[in-house]
């Protein structure tokens, strides 16, 4: 059955967020943007800039036996911030590059952040090996080391199932381990050819691979997001795309039905509260969507939004509402010096 | 051919009469021109911006000049910065790939109907040896499609200087087929053969006075050089340690190789590979693996040739067609901008550790001492000895100059 999703409330933040959480209430929400790390009232609109990575925030979870929002970001950091008066509790340094990604489990026990720079490998720039191991997990109270596991970089996403037992990372060439949280022994894995393009015009280099993950329910799946395929990889033309792989077989089950994308890369993933659909967000580079709600079992496309900007990661609250942070391309200058905001705040609900 | 099996690592072992090959390694300048198609950016290289938003997510790091950053994907030329000169006020018209490549590479906008020799052409004319073997314009380019570079590379790049003066295309498909003497052949029989095609031809031509036939043997003239150095072109016959300090990346493996024929008696050598700077997506994602190739390329470049005591009569440049926007559009890319970007000179002519220039604290605006494409191309022939006003009278066209406008160059970066 289509469902109807429609924007009830927007606004903007300064700049682009790269990852958000919400807070205990969820009438609050921690943005990991550009220029820093934000506590926004979605309500009122109000915010606040609590603290700043020296490059761009990252990823933020909550973790709420705690009372600590965690922040990473492209310095290669962790910092815990305290939600009660939003002091700067610990910072840690956990990679040489950056965390491209960071996840909390189900349970709040273990931190993921993963990194890895792409270099050159070989003649035709397959990327090098990792010069530090990929994939860190942390235990989310003191952010002591538990496991330091290995991928091949650059490792772009990383995300925990329900249970809390295991962890996948997946890379730029498509390939996505998993891991048993407790004894850090991959358990599993896969690699799809179809999130990595290799330039056959332009560039002989590598671009792409999957930019976000998330467990089906009973943690037996894995779907994971991206970019389809580019002949031209500045085009940023390839097809809107999902797979849905049996991780413990390496066998792929499903993917988009080619009728219902388009064009962009999609870098955020996230289950509809009724565990029935999930949706995927990204960028519209062609076509009439860069949001989409599937049906979970069938895959069909059950709904759509047409943000207008780049959609980084999507939430719901308790009220099963949908909220999408995102960024605008960054504007030119205006004339008294400043740039506009291009930060973007939306909340959606979705009716059927 | 005993050059065919000798290393070529020493220049003298590709040639069977060692005096031969002194003749063709005449001293002289020579340029290594390493084409940064598509455009890199500025911010990620030599004007960071840290802690701006515009500066990217890379920060900036110290160089051996007192004062001055550059981006901290290049820790290697941050030791050698005192080698190298940069211009960080380069300010351009053209901000469409196949304008910018017209413009970056013969120094002008075009003027119908006259095409304006590109700069290896012109190079290849003035300094190069034309007895030489070895070809004195050689463009290594690995990668064979690149959208607008594919088109330029189809066009005329000689003008009106002639065919003669055009490169010869080396690296990955544009291999040099069919320049290796076959075994069944001896090299006296080959020899013997040539003696007579050439004889029988030359007599053609003059009988005749033929311009085709003056052609064909100026092409056998140019295979018989290929031949005879077709060592230099075969990547595995490089150094293996050469090869690894390099990296190995394509671009990095074809600069070893513009070095190696540089050394060997080539006069111009530029170095491409497609057009993988042009990032309107994933800027950063490639950014963080382009500039680190460059910065180690460069760093191995300089202190090689500087090791040979090459590097004075040697001139590199390492430049695009023009930069990328301060701002970042909604595909994480940067778009192309020609009003501020940057690009780095070493060698001949060049004095070494100087800035010119600078823009604002945003990058958006060159702030002191823009310079256009004519003013660069006037610095880089005065820098290689040749004359940058030089007037050229062609039947039927109005007078042109190598660089036109009447521009002086930048003296600041020129030695002397």
């Amino acid at each position: 059955m289509q469902r109807t999703i429609t924007r009830i409330h927007d606004f903007k933040l300064p700049t682009a967020i790269l990852g958000a959480c919400l807070l205990d209430d969820h009438r609050e929400l921690i943005a990991a943007c550009m220029d820093g790390v934000y506590r926004v009232e979605i309500e009122s609109k109000k915010y606040d800039r609590i603290g700043q990575h020296e490059s761009y925030a990252s990823s933020a979870v909550f973790v709420p036996g705690q009372q600590v929002a965690i922040t990473a970001g492209y310095d290669g950091k962790l910092k815990w911030f305290s939600v009660k008066d939003n002091a700067l509790q610990r910072e840690q340094k956990v990679h040489s590059f950056w965390s491209w990604d960071m996840a909390v489990s189900k349970d709040h026990r273990w931190l993921a952040s993963v990194t890895g720079q792409y270099l050159a490998g070989d003649y035709k720039y397959a990327p090098a090996q990792e010069l530090e191991p990929c994939v860190k997990i942390l235990d989310a109270a003191d952010g002591r080391l538990i496991h330091a596991l290995s991928h091949v970089p650059s490792v772009q996403s990383v995300v925990f199932s329900h249970n809390s037992q295991y962890v996948a990372a997946g890379n730029l060439m498509g390939q996505v381990r998993v891991w048993d949280v407790q004894s850090g022994a991959q358990v599993g894995g896969f690699e799809s050819k179809d999130f990595t393009s290799w330039g056959i015009i332009k560039s002989h280099c590598y671009l792409g691979g999957i930019f976000a993950m998330e467990f089906t329910p009973d943690d037996a799946h894995l779907i994971v997001c991206g970019m389809g395929d580019m002949r031209d990889p500045m085009a940023g033309n390839g097809k809107q795309l999902w797979q849905r792989w049996d991780w413990k077989e390496g066998k792929l089950i499903s993917q988009t039905n080619e009728k219902q994308s388009g064009e962009g890369l999609m870098e955020a993933i996230a289950l509809h509260p009724s565990m029935e659909s999930f949706l995927m967000g990204g960028r519209l580079r062609g076509g009439e969507w860069n949001a989409a709600l599937f049906d979970l079992a069938s895959g069909e496309r059950i709904g759509t939004i047409k943000s207008g900007y780049r959609i980084t990661q999507m939430l719901f609250n308790h009220q099963g509402q949908l909220i999408v942070v995102g960024g605008q391309g960054q504007p030119g200058k205006s004339n008294d010096g400043k740039f506009p905001d291009f930060g973007r705040v939306e909340i959606y609900e979705i009716n059927s | 051919m005993a050059s065919g099996i000798a290393s070529v690592a020493s220049f003298n072992a590709l040639f069977s009469v060692p005096a031969i090959a002194q003749e063709t390694i005449k001293r002289g300048k020579k340029c290594i021109l390493l084409w940064l198609c598509g455009a890199p950016s500025q911010f990620e290289t030599w004007d960071p911006k840290p802690g701006t938003i515009t500066g990217g997510p890379f920060g900036a790091i110290p160089t051996s000049i007192p004062g001055v950053q550059i981006s901290q994907l290049m820790p290697k030329c941050a030791t050698i910065m005192h080698k190298l000169s940069v211009i960080r006020s380069m300010s351009t018209e053209p901000s469409e790939h196949f304008q910018g490549i017209d413009v970056l590479t013969r120094g002008d906008q075009p003027r119908p109907p006259f095409t304006r020799p590109i700069l290896g052409s012109v190079v290849a004319e003035q300094l190069g040896q034309l007895d030489s073997p070895v070809p004195q314009f050689i463009l290594l380019d690995p990668c064979p499609e690149g959208n607008e570079f594919k088109s330029f590379k189809a066009g005329n790049w000689a003008g009106w200087l002639g065919a003669q003066y055009g490169p010869v295309r080396s690296g990955g498909e544009y291999a040099i087929p069919d320049i290796v003497r076959p075994e069944s052949l001896s090299q006296l029989d080959h020899e013997d053969r040539e003696a007579l095609r050439k004889f029988l031809s030359r007599k053609f031509e003059n009988d005749q006075r033929s311009q085709a036939a003056a052609g064909y043997n100026a092409a056998f003239d140019r295979v018989k050089g290929l031949m005879s150095c077709a060592p230099l072109f075969d990547l595995d016959k490089l150094p293996q340690e050469d090869r690894r300090r390099y990296g190995p990346g394509a671009f990095a493996q074809y600069a070893l190789q513009a070095r190696h024929l540089i050394e060997n008696g080539s006069t111009f050598v530029m170095v491409a590979n497609g057009m993988p700077w042009d990032n309107h997506v994933f800027q950063h994602e490639m950014h963080q693996m382009l500039v680190p190739e460059l910065d180690n390329i460069l760093f191995q470049l300089i202190s090689d040739l500087e090791e040979r005591g090459m590097l004075q009569d040697t001139l590199v440049i390492a430049m695009g067609e023009f930069g990328r926007t301060p701002w970042l559009n909604e595909a994480r890319g940067r778009d192309h901008y020609s009003k501020a970007w940057s690009m780095a000179m070493a060698g001949a002519g060049i004095r070494p550790g100087v800035v010119v220039g600078q823009t604002d604290p945003m990058g958006f605006e060159v702030t002191d001492n823009p310079i256009d494409n004519r003013r660069l191309f006037a610095t880089i022939f005065r820098a290689l000895g040749i004359d940058p006003k030089e007037q050229y009278d062609l039947p039927d066209l109005p007078t042109f100059h190598r660089v036109e406008g009447n521009v002086q160059p930048i003296e600041e970066l020129l030695v002397g």
